[in-house]
């Protein structure tokens, strides 16, 4: 009993050891305390999911939100090379820039039933712990988020 | 003579044969469906499961050819049967692995190339959020078992029945566990986050699956251009068809011996010398256990020319 316990305990210490991020972004924002974020649009500042989002973000990594602005695709170019680490905005569902970096799950969706506009925030591709960390702050703040 | 083209002495095996690759295709579906569920981004995940649909050629090739053999007669206009059915689809799976293979390859290499970083992100699953390479690595492992068990059965019937298409999946089902390491290793890699380790264990599967399908490709090819009989697991020359030359030399010293390979069935023209006086069956030429003597289902011969005869 006493075994299995202890192995149950190690299983989940190793579930959690994974993933990592390629470009160390989680360990930079624990180092540092300091995580950068960007709106898309900056109209959006004042929509409560998005302050709620960071707020979650900031409890569960213990860091600050340092605000940078700019908008549209620079800003995912930024992303692309590490310079901001979550952009939010409202996007289309099938957003061409899918192929190029992570989207957490959407926290509302607007627009029309054909071309769905989602509020969801975006990380940078393959950053896998980082964006984990982002997608369980999506679900804890949104009941849409936890539905998909 | 039987109006299939399969020899009578085959039908038992060839039955479970056919029994075992409703059991593969089976058993390959719940693959497919198990890593489709769980593809996400990563690139070792999307050709290991490329990989796990392709293995549903060969089966399926094989149940058609069987198909073929034991039920369709010879007729006016396939006087010989459908023998080579097994060769063609033989021919066919082995281009779909090559071309699969190739495009793999080459997509694995670009992802190393232009440095993708794929994004294996997390799912909920009973309230709790789990990383997704978790189940990839769970999938992976589950596409590990049944092949290992169906090749290991495959194999004695492949060489029972010689045929190259049931010994070709049977050889890739063995090997299955090679790339299924390779997948581990590549989901495994990323979670440590080496970006390339994914790519890598792709381009290592893809590597896999080129390397079976141009070996399949070149013995494919020797049957259908009349080329000499080919071993079951190689491009060598056929252990068995080489005894049957030898036999045919040592009776028929002057002759010329040639030998082709209609689907498992070996064919020996014997040029340039008369016949012997007594009806023969062509089974007679075969030089070792009669156990695999429907092998040899033709021998003929070629006198020489008038003119050479008086020379």
């Amino acid at each position: 009993m006493m075994r299995g316990a202890a192995f149950a305990l190690l299983l989940l210490g190793a579930c959690d050891a994974l993933p990592r991020d390629p470009a160390g972004t989680s360990a930079r924002i624990e180092r540092n305390r300091i995580f950068t974020v960007a709106l898309a649009d900056p109209a959006l500042r004042s929509a409560p999911q998005v302050g709620r989002l960071v707020e979650e973000i900031e409890r569960r990594t213990k860091a600050r939100a340092q605000w940078r602005s700019g908008s549209g695709e620079p800003l995912f170019q930024q992303l692309d090379e590490g310079r901001i680490d979550l952009v939010i905005g409202r996007f289309t569902a099938d957003s061409p820039w899918a192929a190029d970096v992570a989207f957490a799950p959407a926290l509302s969706t607007s627009g029309t039933k054909d071309a769905p506009i989602e509020l969801k925030a975006a990380i940078r591709n393959g950053e896998n712990r980082w964006i984990m960390t982002v997608e369980r702050a999506s679900r804890a703040i949104s009941r849409e988020a936890r539905d998909q | 003579m039987s109006q299939s083209s399969l020899p009578q002495e085959l039908r038992e095996p060839m039955a479970r044969a056919i029994r075992l690759e409703y059991w593969n295709i089976f058993w390959t579906l719940t693959i497919i469906v198990t890593m489709g569920l769980v593809l996400g981004q990563s690139e070792t995940m999307k050709t290991a499961w490329i990989e796990d649909t392709l293995g549903l050629v060969p089966p399926i090739m094989f149940l058609i050819a069987a198909h073929m053999e034991r039920h369709s007669h010879r007729s006016r206009r396939f006087p010989f049967g459908f023998e080579r059915v097994n060769g063609l689809g033989f021919f066919v799976a082995a281009v779909a692995l090559t071309a699969v293979g190739a495009l793999l390859l080459y997509n694995a290499l670009m992802a190393l190339g232009t440095q993708e970083h794929a994004t294996v992100g997390s799912i909920v699953i009973l309230g709790h959020d789990l990383w997704l390479g978790w189940l990839m690595l769970a999938a992976q492992i589950y596409s590990l078992i049944p092949p290992l068990f169906i090749g290991r059965k495959e194999l004695p019937l492949a060489k029972q029945l010689n045929d190259k298409l049931l010994h070709t999946d049977a050889l890739m089902n063995k090997a299955n566990w090679l790339t299924g390491a390779a997948g581990l290793a590549g989901i495994i890699g990323l979670g440590l986050g080496w970006w390339w380790a994914d790519s890598l264990a792709a381009a290592i599967i893809s590597v896999d699956v080129l390397n079976d399908g141009i070996k399949a490709l070149r013995s494919s090819t020797a049957e259908l251009v009349d080329g000499a009989p080919r071993a079951l697991s190689s491009t060598d020359l056929s252990q068995d068809a080489q005894k049957v030359c030898d036999r045919l030399q040592a009776e028929f010293p002057d002759a010329t011996v040639r030998l082709r390979e209609t689907g498992r069935l070996i064919r020996a023209e014997v040029h340039d010398t008369h016949p012997p006086s007594e009806c023969r069956h062509p089974r007679h030429y075969w030089p070792d256990d009669e156990d695999r003597a429907w092998r040899l289902a033709q021998v003929s011969f070629i006198p020489p020319m008038e003119a050479d005869e008086k020379s």
